[in-house]
């Protein structure tokens, strides 16, 4: 517990430091307000900003992409990687594709995406959603496979049932991988989605941003900059306590 | 015969490898009376852990025979426990809920789960670790884990494939006192793998000694030590003619197994 508090303080204190620091900056002339506004005006705006209907539309819908990328993400992820290890030849077949898909960066394939959907959140989820689902596939296969062979020797000499070796055995045995997926597709989903905005959406934070960034509205846009950090942050606490949720007993 | 030990009969495993056919194990003939303690040991690649795995059901026979209990093995069973050699314990579930799921596969109502999980930790003297988890347990502790979790199942028969092979000679040795002393309190049938000559000594009422391959009963051993024993009478005059007797059967084994394995290098390289 003292662990805890430590990080939580020298979490709160750093960001405190920071934001004095950024203060003391302008207000000194160290650098001039449009490049980094003074943290007072930003939080000002914020402040405003967050009165204002347009905000909430804007928040609302990025969230909710984001939430549905992280959860049809996850579970497709989580059933692609399940299928590789039940059907290592698929595995092998796909494994090339996906680790290359990594590599790739998918916001390339918006026009496609505007082809075929139009403008709107749903080409932002399908692209969010297939960017979650490929880190949480590898993850999730590779701790399947990384099981000790043991365990399912295990479920064989006790007559497991299929069902009961899934998911008494071989899940809880990849929890830290599948965790470490859901983390990276948690990541990817939020990239995903504001990077998509930003490129073809006609609403959403990354698209506010990107719109207030054309009309030199450098107080604003900040606003929403700090609100994309603090959803990215709440996004973090809350997979912290899955974590610890999924993980009870081990690292200890 | 007694129908309710092991019954072993003419028992082969062929195997298929990229340097041919191999015999792992060679008509094999032989039983475990119930409720008795019988190690085999065998130089490493004589087909002594084939041979249990065998008898579990999770490795099917070539050729030949085992029935438990009366009825004849035709794939795994819950009734036939095992302990692995590797460490088995799940680590996301504490002692307690690692004793428990054996009887949670195979269906064991709640309340008795409990209860015999209880006296499956007493009996292997974990008391006070149930709510441990294995990352905070030794290796030894561990392997009592597994053992227990096999136990608390109440199985015909429990069969230990080299369990204690990662630990310290003097870890063995006490742990191998101990499960001795469980045998003697509940007369559960064990047949119990092992390289380790003293060990088998120490444990067993009968010592089966096993030929490099292909593997094949060349020597059985009574032990007649007194049945009370503990991990003192590894010192005394008997269990060194016993020791010697065994190692003697073995010697030759080991050697020509040795040989073996150094010409099947020579080809392969």
């Amino acid at each position: 517990m003292g662990n805890l508090l430590l990080s939580v303080v020298s979490t709160v204190g750093l960001i405190v430091l920071f934001t004095a620091f950024c203060e003391i900056g302008v207000r000194a002339g160290w650098w001039r307000e449009s490049v980094l506004p003074a943290p007072s005006t930003i939080f000002g705006t914020l402040a405003t900003l967050l009165t204002k209907g347009q905000f909430w539309e804007d928040a609302a819908r990025t969230g909710f992409e984001v939430a549905v990328a992280i959860v049809f993400g996850g579970l497709l992820g989580f059933a692609a990687g399940l299928v590789f290890w039940k059907a290592p030849l698929i595995g092998r077949i796909f494994e090339p594709y996906l680790v290359s898909f990594y590599a790739v960066p998918l916001v390339l394939f918006y026009p496609v995406m505007i082809v075929l959907v139009g403008i709107n959140a749903m080409s932002v989820i399908i692209l969010a959603t297939i960017m979650a689902a490929i880190p949480m596939a590898l993850n999730t296969a590779v701790g399947l496979n990384a099981m000790p062979p043991v365990y399912m020797k295990l479920a064989r000499s006790l007559r497991a049932s299929p069902r009961q070796a899934l998911f008494a055995i071989a899940i809880p045995a990849a929890g830290p991988f599948i965790v470490a997926g859901l983390r990276l597709a948690v990541v990817y989903a939020l990239i995903g989605a504001i990077a998509m905005e930003f490129t073809t959406a006609q609403a959403g934070l990354g698209y506010r941003i990107r719109y207030l960034y054309e009309i030199f509205d450098n107080n604003q846009m900040f606003a929403y900059i700090v609100m994309v950090l603090v959803l990215s942050g709440i996004l973090t606490v809350l997979l912290a306590v899955v974590e610890r949720m999924l993980l009870r007993g081990r690292n200890l | 015969m007694d129908p309710q030990g092991i019954q072993i009969e003419n028992v082969s495993v062929v195997f298929d490898s990229p340097t041919g056919r191999v015999t792992a194990v060679k008509d094999i003939t032989q039983q475990v009376p119930h409720t008795s303690f019988v190690s085999i040991v065998g130089p490493s690649g004589c087909g002594k852990s084939t041979l249990l795995a065998v008898i579990s059901g999770l490795q099917k026979a070539s050729n030949g025979t085992v029935s438990v209990a009366g009825r004849p093995v035709t794939g795994p069973d819950p009734k036939i426990g095992v302990v692995f050699q590797e460490d088995s314990t799940l680590p996301w579930r504490t002692v307690e809920e690692n004793v428990a799921f054996a009887m949670e596969m195979i269906g064991t109502a709640k309340d008795s789960r409990r209860q015999r999980a209880k006296e499956a930790i007493d009996l292997v003297g974990l008391g006070g670790f149930e709510k441990s988890y294995p990352s905070q347990l030794s290796g030894g502790m561990r392997q009592r884990v597994a053992l227990a979790r096999t136990l608390a199942v109440q199985p015909e028969v429990v069969l230990m494939d080299e369990p204690f092979a990662a630990l310290d000679q003097q870890t063995r040795l006490f742990l191998g006192a101990e499960v001795r002393q469980i045998w003697a309190r509940t007369h559960q049938t064990i047949v119990f793998v092992t390289h380790d000559i003293s060990e088998a000594v120490l444990l067993s009422q009968q010592v089966w000694v096993m030929s490099y391959r292909p593997g094949t009963i060349i020597d059985v051993i009574d032990i007649d030590l007194p049945d009370e024993r503990d991990a003192s009478v590894v010192s005394t005059p008997r269990f060194n003619e016993l020791h010697n007797r065994i190692w003697g059967s073995l010697q030759a084994e080991s050697m020509r197994g040795f040989k073996q394995q150094e010409a099947n290098e020579k080809v392969t390289t």
